[in-house]
């Protein structure tokens, strides 16, 4: 373990360790889909010599839920609660991601407390998100109190995102031009009050495991993969950025009001497991910053526009008026008409570039949706990424990726 | 025939249009799917220009709003649909109409299919600005047998009150009070009682004529649409059935214009009921406290087992087949087809007694194919007889038992019936065979001047032990020995068609969605209004005698 290399050592170039070698055949060993260790459900099929994995093929498909069909047989807003369940650890960002894609298809803007609104939970859900990661890969090399420390962190936030969005994780959370809710009273203060734990605790997870003797030895130079070769598997997100790329889509193609807001994008220079891991922990520190800019930017007025056309009218409109009840039964039953063409649209998701391509024909449905999951290209990496290394290397290897079966099978 | 169409060439929105010279502006825009939004307009009505909502801009009145409805086209007019002062009385038209309309959506049954909904979406989309209270107006007038009328919903578009007069032709509606507090009412002591008041509810914009069969029985968006034959009466007129699960709630007139042009009598609306209620719904055998239901396989079997014996005695007189004339094309073949394997001799057309009928599309036989069966019959080389000859066979197969006479049936050694609905009629049967109503199965229907029209599988849900009556028909004939090689409703038609001068040639699959005339048959009198195909039209089919198969006819099935 302490010489890591990236090839298995052969055997035959020891003279003294063919001797001591006993003669073994390859076995093949199945991980999962259910495995206490494996994130979500998935199955790997891994090859071992020995300790040594040769070979692992990862098979997915147990979470497939058939995200594009279903979508095409709901409104517009049907939607957004399958959205939710791609990266469950962080559905706001999903929400957000799929609403500015059907945005830009009606030629809608949100109103602007509502772009701040969207950033502001988003980067608390990339918070969890990056939280859960975390605490997961302490866990599985031993450290459970990381793991506590991280979700006890992350309760704490998803506590205000269920009493922002009505919920912890099926949140649902964005309309076609603005969000559901708006702040709960005192909600502010209470967030203000959390913040610093989560830092705290943060800092906590930092101190045990960054300079962790154990920690370092099980994490650096394991799983490494280089700048050039994460491109080209499509790598995006905090797992293309810690091989040391620059991209991150809120810096690179700035969307909502990300341009206002004042953070750096960590980069990592190894590649390795420990650059994902130690990525995660700033990225935390630097979405707390947008947090907190957020706040005090955020701006007064509504949370959704006022157009019939794609907005549901104020309910007090839809009791006494014929003309909000009109426009509230032909958006729910028929769905917002939204004008004919075809999008991309991308936002920077927790694990990476979160696209969705989204095509209307003029109806109240979606006439097709498909989504690039940031987690799919990174899995499809992973049998690269832990080849010749040992199988207790493996599930550490592949927390660092962070593969969420939701968006990985839609 | 009317003279060819002049056509003229209009811009609209700048697009060129080839339109005919008698188009309106809204007819002309159809062409090229521009869409100039309506309330009072109906392409079968007269002009009234009530509703203002099809205003729209033409270089004749530069400045000026015209009504696309009664503004005909002229060559090198142009029009403009979507400047933004036409945009604007839109959303004008549709805030004013909206100003005393109750908040009943949620209560209307038009909710789904109304106009007002589509066009507020589409043309208006803003908050109400109104802040006082809304007129208050009758909200359920019972105006009729079938309709009741809710004034408050009414934008006083006054199609109902030109349909009485010009289609219907029995005025029984008018526009009472002035301005805003205008409503149409009937006349004191006059109830909207015609047969046609129906089609006031189709053609009625919004929900405030509303059909009092269909009324809070279903949601719109609840039931399934599929098209069919109206089975009230010989006119055949084409209908949509409206379906949830295997109930149907409505029927709405399917267009049609050698038939029923867009519209339908009262009496067929209701002519659903009978496939909804009373049905014979298990296979059983046995009459009376004797009577259980066994499945379809046994009850077949019993059939068979009584009936084999009779074969041949058919022959003596003394066995009967008998066919309503609510049978289908395909199951008076089979009926026909198993008679033959049994050497009947003796067939007997049943049916619903006449009832009133009118010059437009109203007939007097309420059956739907009384042609159909005695084409069939023809065809087979049968002849049909009264229900009087009844006295005279000791045992009967009877193919639906509409109009069987039940003391003659208490008489006979041995009734196997077929039936849709339970009646007198099947409490004689020792083995009944459950039908499958016309809007349930595929098949072929001959209306009263010959037409040819065919049916799909408009509600597409089994009810109980119910198959068509070809396919019972069939099993027997196995069971007897003599497999017919009935396999589909198109088998059934195959089977009567080759036998047929007027159909030969014909196959079900080649039966036109909107029917075919056959020429042989076609009456000399006509009723004043009775949609017809006009001499030449593309529906008429003539007789193909030579691709008759005669050395097949003689030998059952094919």
């Amino acid at each position: 373990m302490t010489e890591p290399s990236s090839e298995p050592a052969a055997p035959e170039q020891d003279p003294l360790a063919v001797e001591t070698e006993l003669p073994s055949s390859l076995m093949t060993v199945n991980l999962g889909p259910s495995h206490p260790a494996m994130h979500g459900t998935v199955r790997l099929v891994v090859t071992l010599d020995g300790e040594t994995i040769v070979e692992a093929v990862p098979e997915i498909g147990f979470l497939h839920r058939g995200f594009s069909k279903s979508s095409e047989q709901s409104t517009w807003h049907q939607v957004l609660p399958y959205t939710d369940r791609l990266n469950y650890v962080s559905p706001v960002l999903n929400n957000v991601g799929y609403i500015m894609g059907v945005e830009k298809l009606a030629s809608v803007k949100p109103t602007e407390r509502a772009e701040y609104l969207r950033v502001l939970a988003g980067e608390i859900s990339r918070i969890c998100d990056h939280l859960t990661c975390v605490g997961a890969i302490g866990l599985e090399l031993g450290a459970f109190t990381v793991f506590l420390y991280a979700i006890e962190a992350r309760e704490l936030l998803w506590d205000r995102i269920s009493e922002l969005c009505g919920a912890r994780v099926t949140v649902s959370w964005t309309r076609i031009g603005g969000v559901a809710t708006d702040l709960p009273p005192g909600w502010e203060e209470k967030l203000r009050d959390c913040l610093p734990r989560v830092l705290e605790l943060t800092d906590e997870i930092d101190a045990l495991l960054t300079r962790n003797r154990i920690f370092v030895d099980r994490t650096r130079n394991i799983g490494v993969i280089s700048a050039e070769e994460a491109v080209d598997w499509g790598f995006t997100g905090p797992c293309l950025r810690a091989c040391g790329v620059n991209y991150d889509v809120r810096k690179a193609h700035p969307y909502s009001v990300y341009d206002r807001m004042d953070f750096e994008v960590p980069l990592g220079s190894r590649g390795d497991t420990y650059d994902r891991y130690i990525l995660r922990l700033q990225e935390i520190r630097q979405s707390h910053r947008i947090v907190l800019q957020c706040l005090e930017q955020l701006p007064p007025g509504p949370i959704i526009i006022d157009d019939w056309r794609y907005a549901l009218p104020p309910k007090k409109d839809v009791f006494t008026s014929i003309e909000g009840v009109m426009a509230h039964f032909k958006l729910i039953m028929e769905g917002m008409l939204i004008p004919k063409g075809e999008v991309y649209v991308y936002t920077e998701g927790a694990n990476g570039e979160l696209g969705f391509h989204i095509v209307s024909n003029g109806k109240g449905k979606p006439y097709a949706i498909q989504v690039r999951g940031p987690g799919l290209p990174i899995l499809s990496a992973l049998p690269r990424l832990i080849k010749g290394h040992a199988i207790a290397d493996l599930i550490p290897i592949f927390d660092s990726i962070n593969m969420i079966g939701g968006e990985v099978e839609q | 025939m009317s003279a060819p169409a002049k056509m003229v060439k209009v811009a609209i929105d700048g697009v060129e249009v080839e339109a005919d010279a008698r188009d309106n502006l809204i007819e002309a825009a159809r062409r090229i799917g521009t869409a100039i939004p309506y309330f009072c307009y109906h392409p079968r009505l007269s002009i009234a220009g009530q509703c203002r909502m099809c205003l729209v801009e033409t270089s004749d009145a530069p400045g000026r709003l015209v009504p696309g409805c009664q503004v005909r086209v002229k060559e090198g007019l142009k029009v403009v649909t979507n400047s933004p002062a036409v945009k604007e009385n839109q959303r004008g038209c549709m805030e004013f109409h909206l100003i005393n309309h109750p908040v009943d959506c949620a209560i209307c049954d038009q909710s789904g299919e109304c106009k007002l909904q589509d066009y507020y979406m589409e043309y208006d989309h803003q908050p109400t600005r109104i802040r006082t209270y809304k007129l208050l107006k009758p909200k359920r007038e019972v105006f009729g047998p079938l309709v009741v009328y809710d004034a408050e919903r009414c934008i006083m578009c006054t199609r109902c009150v030109r349909f009485m007069d010009e289609v219907a032709r029995e005025p029984q509606l008018a526009v009472v009070e002035r301005g805003s507090h205008s409503l149409i009412a009937t006349f004191p002591g006059q109830p909207l009682a015609s047969k046609y008041s129906g089609n006031t509810v189709d053609i009625c914009p919004v929900g405030a004529l509303l059909n009092r069969d269909f009324r809070f029985q279903s949601r719109v968006w609840f039931v399934d649409q599929g098209p069919s034959i109206c089975t009230g009466c010989s006119n055949g007129c084409n209908v949509y059935a409206e379906s949830r699960g295997d109930r149907i709630y409505r029927l709405l007139p399917r267009r049609n214009e050698e038939v029923n042009q867009v519209w339908m009598c009262d009496d067929g609306r209701l002519a659903y009921h009978a496939s909804d209620e009373k049905r014979a719904l298990w296979a059983r055998i046995g009459k009376g406290e004797a009577s259980q239901s066994v499945g379809p396989r046994i009850a077949l079997e019993r059939a068979v087992q009584l009936l084999k014996p009779l074969s041949g005695r058919g022959a003596t007189g003394s066995l009967g087949v008998s066919i309503s004339a609510q049978c289908t094309n395909e199951e008076a073949a089979a009926a026909f087809l198993l008679g033959g394997q049994l050497g009947v001799a003796r067939y007997f057309l049943g049916g619903n007694p006449p009832g009133d009928q009118d010059d437009f599309l109203i007939r007097g036989d309420k059956n739907p194919n009384t042609r159909g069966v005695q084409l069939a019959a023809q065809a087979f080389g049968v002849k049909l007889e009264e229900a009087a000859g009844l006295d005279e066979v000791k045992a009967l197969i009877g193919f639906r038992t509409e109009g069987l006479p039940v003391e003659k049936l208490q008489r006979l050694e041995l009734f196997v019936a077929l039936a849709q609905n339970e009646d007198a009629a099947t409490a004689e049967s020792e083995v009944t065979l459950p039908l499958q109503s016309v809007y349930e199965q595929e098949c072929s229907l001959v209306n009263w001047y010959g037409r040819l029209q065919r049916t799909w599988q408009a509600v597409p849900a089994q009810r109980g032990d119910s198959a068509p009556g070809w396919k019972w028909a069939a099993g027997i004939l196995e069971g007897l020995g003599a497999p017919s090689g009935l396999k589909s409703a198109g088998d059934a038609f195959d089977a009567f068609a080759q036998r047929s001068v007027h159909l030969a040639g014909l196959t079900f699959a080649e039966i036109p969605d909107d029917g075919y005339t056959l020429e042989g048959e076609l009456p000399s009198e006509w009723p004043a209004r009775a949609p017809r195909p006009q001499p030449g039209s593309p529906s008429i089919r003539s007789p193909r005698p030579d691709l008759r198969l005669e050395e097949e006819t003689s030998g059952g099935a094919r």
